[in-house]
């Protein structure tokens, strides 16, 4: 088991917008069962450092490999492109995106969300994916609401729902972006406790978040970001317990409340 | 049953072409408008440019120029080829342009301007949120066009495209200028004739007024169908 090759592996990602460099170096390495949270205050480039893991955002230079799959780029007149669209699909389909604003398709029911990308990206046949994409939105307490579009859904009810829609991906990894940020408070929990069965269940994932609590009992590995830098990165327990560098202390400190 | 003095039947003929005219320039338009507001939006400078001159160039010239320019124009034109044809090589052509096509390609063309206006603007509302997730879930550029952008525009372009589909309905009524015997042309020289204006022109103006309502409910139900998912929001 020792040579499956590791679900994701990312290295030196730098990334400007304009004359703002806002990832200055950034790797990460992700085996399989991992759950890494990255933490740091908005404007530290956690989410953008997400999204140029599936390429949502190009990065200027760095590797990125899924299951010891190198995307492979090319230099063009705008910049580093992809240099083969059709591998950065395949690609893509491993990595599913759970997005802080949910982006559930607002025109499809919400299973029609769920069996999209799998039948008509993965080409699995209209009845099984159906089949499976029930029993995901069992898992994630949304069965009755099946055939009910986005808007009729809390933000919660929409959250989950596009936690099914990764799933039914089978994905190596999945990329969640502050899923939770946009939610109203009371609705957070179930997102969360949707999040940490699937932790449970050994699934990898990169989590970008501002709940301490989640990123200290589930994850096993934090990265603090701080202006496009690992200002420090470990154990959870360890690292957010006695944090070395005094800007993570500052940003661990209580703030009101 | 009135006769319309014997010219019923012809009455009847001319609503037809007026009827298939309107279609099959609204399909050409409806081609062009998203093939100029995908011109527009891509990042394609050159492609960029074409579609801006099209679209502004068609907007600034009145319609009834537009056509003969190019229904005259494009027999001109055609007639200088095929001359230095007979000339160079001793080949005989002769090609005339064909009434019907080239009213359906004139109203096609000015349309096409317009609904790329509208498509346009439909696009740029689509959210780019609902775009990343295709693209996130390993979607091809095509596949977001054709599962999410397309009928997420959709909504937004609806009222536009009904209200220049009325425009151009109307607007077929300028064929009768190249020779096309339409619902309009057969009705004015029924009435010269004949004197009975009301006879003639009131059948007409109801015959667009039936047309038009027959659109109405069409697009009631594309507006239906694409806002499905969005009446939380109205």
């Amino acid at each position: 088991m020792t040579d499956e090759p590791i679900p994701l592996h990312v290295s030196g990602i730098h990334k400007k917008f304009g004359d703002t460099e806002v990832l200055r170096g950034i790797s990460l390495e992700a085996h399989k069962g991992d759950v890494i949270t990255l933490i740091g205050a908005s404007g530290s480039g956690k989410s953008t450092f997400l999204r140029c893991l599936n390429l949502l955002e190009r990065p200027d230079s760095g590797e990125i490999s899924v299951h010891g799959e190198s995307i492979r780029f090319r230099m063009t007149r705008r910049g580093r492109e992809p240099a083969d669209r059709s591998q950065l699909e395949r690609i893509r389909t491993r990595l599913a995106m759970v997005f802080q604003n949910f982006n559930l398709w607002a025109h499809m029911t919400l299973l029609d969300n769920v069996i999209e990308a799998p039948i008509y990206v993965r080409g699995v046949p209209r009845k099984a994916a159906r089949e499976q994409g029930m029993a995901l939105l069992e898992r994630v307490g949304l069965t009755e609401r099946a055939h009910a579009y986005p808007a009729q859904l809390s933000g919660g009810q929409q959250q989950r729902g596009a936690i099914a829609r990764a799933l039914a991906m089978d994905p190596e990894v999945m990329l969640f972006d502050e899923p939770t940020s946009a939610l109203d408070p009371e609705l957070v929990g179930d997102v969360l406790e949707v999040m940490r069965e699937l932790a449970a269940e050994g699934r990898t994932m990169v989590v970008v978040t501002h709940e301490m609590d989640f990123a200290r009992d589930v994850s096993n590995h934090v990265m603090y970001l701080h202006k496009g830098q690992v200002e420090e990165q470990g154990n959870p327990a360890e690292v957010l317990s006695h944090p070395e560098s005094e800007r993570l202390r500052q940003f661990l400190a209580p703030r009101g409340r | 049953m009135i006769d319309f003095m014997g010219y019923g039947p012809r009455l009847l003929e001319g609503a037809l072409l007026t009827a298939q005219l309107a279609v099959l320039s609204l399909l050409l338009a409806l081609v062009l408008g998203l093939a100029t507001a995908s011109a527009r939006l891509s990042q394609n400078p050159p492609l960029r440019a074409i579609a801006v001159v099209y679209t502004v160039a068609i907007r600034s010239v009145p319609d009834l120029v537009l056509m003969m320019l190019l229904f005259y124009g494009a027999q001109i034109g055609l007639n200088q080829i095929t001359d230095a044809i007979y000339n160079h090589w001793g080949y005989d052509i002769f090609i005339t342009i064909d009434p019907f096509a080239a009213g359906v390609a004139t109203i096609g063309l000015i349309f096409g301007a317009y609904m790329a206006e509208t498509f346009r603007g439909a696009f740029l509302a689509v959210d780019r949120g609902q775009i990343e997730a295709g693209a996130a879930y390993g979607m091809s550029r095509w596949l977001v066009f054709r599962h999410i952008r397309f009928p997420l525009m959709m909504r937004h372009a609806l009222p536009g495209l009904g209200n220049n589909w009325m425009v151009l309905l109307k607007t077929t009524a300028l064929v009768s200028i190249i020779g096309l015997s339409d619902m309009v042309r057969i009705a004015a020289e029924a009435t010269r004739a004949t004197h009975q204006t009301f006879l003639f022109m009131i059948p007409v103006a109801l015959g667009y007024l039936v047309m038009t309502s027959v659109s109405e409910v069409i697009f009631g139900w594309l507006s239906r169908r694409y806002n499905a998912g969005f009446e939380e929001q109205h």
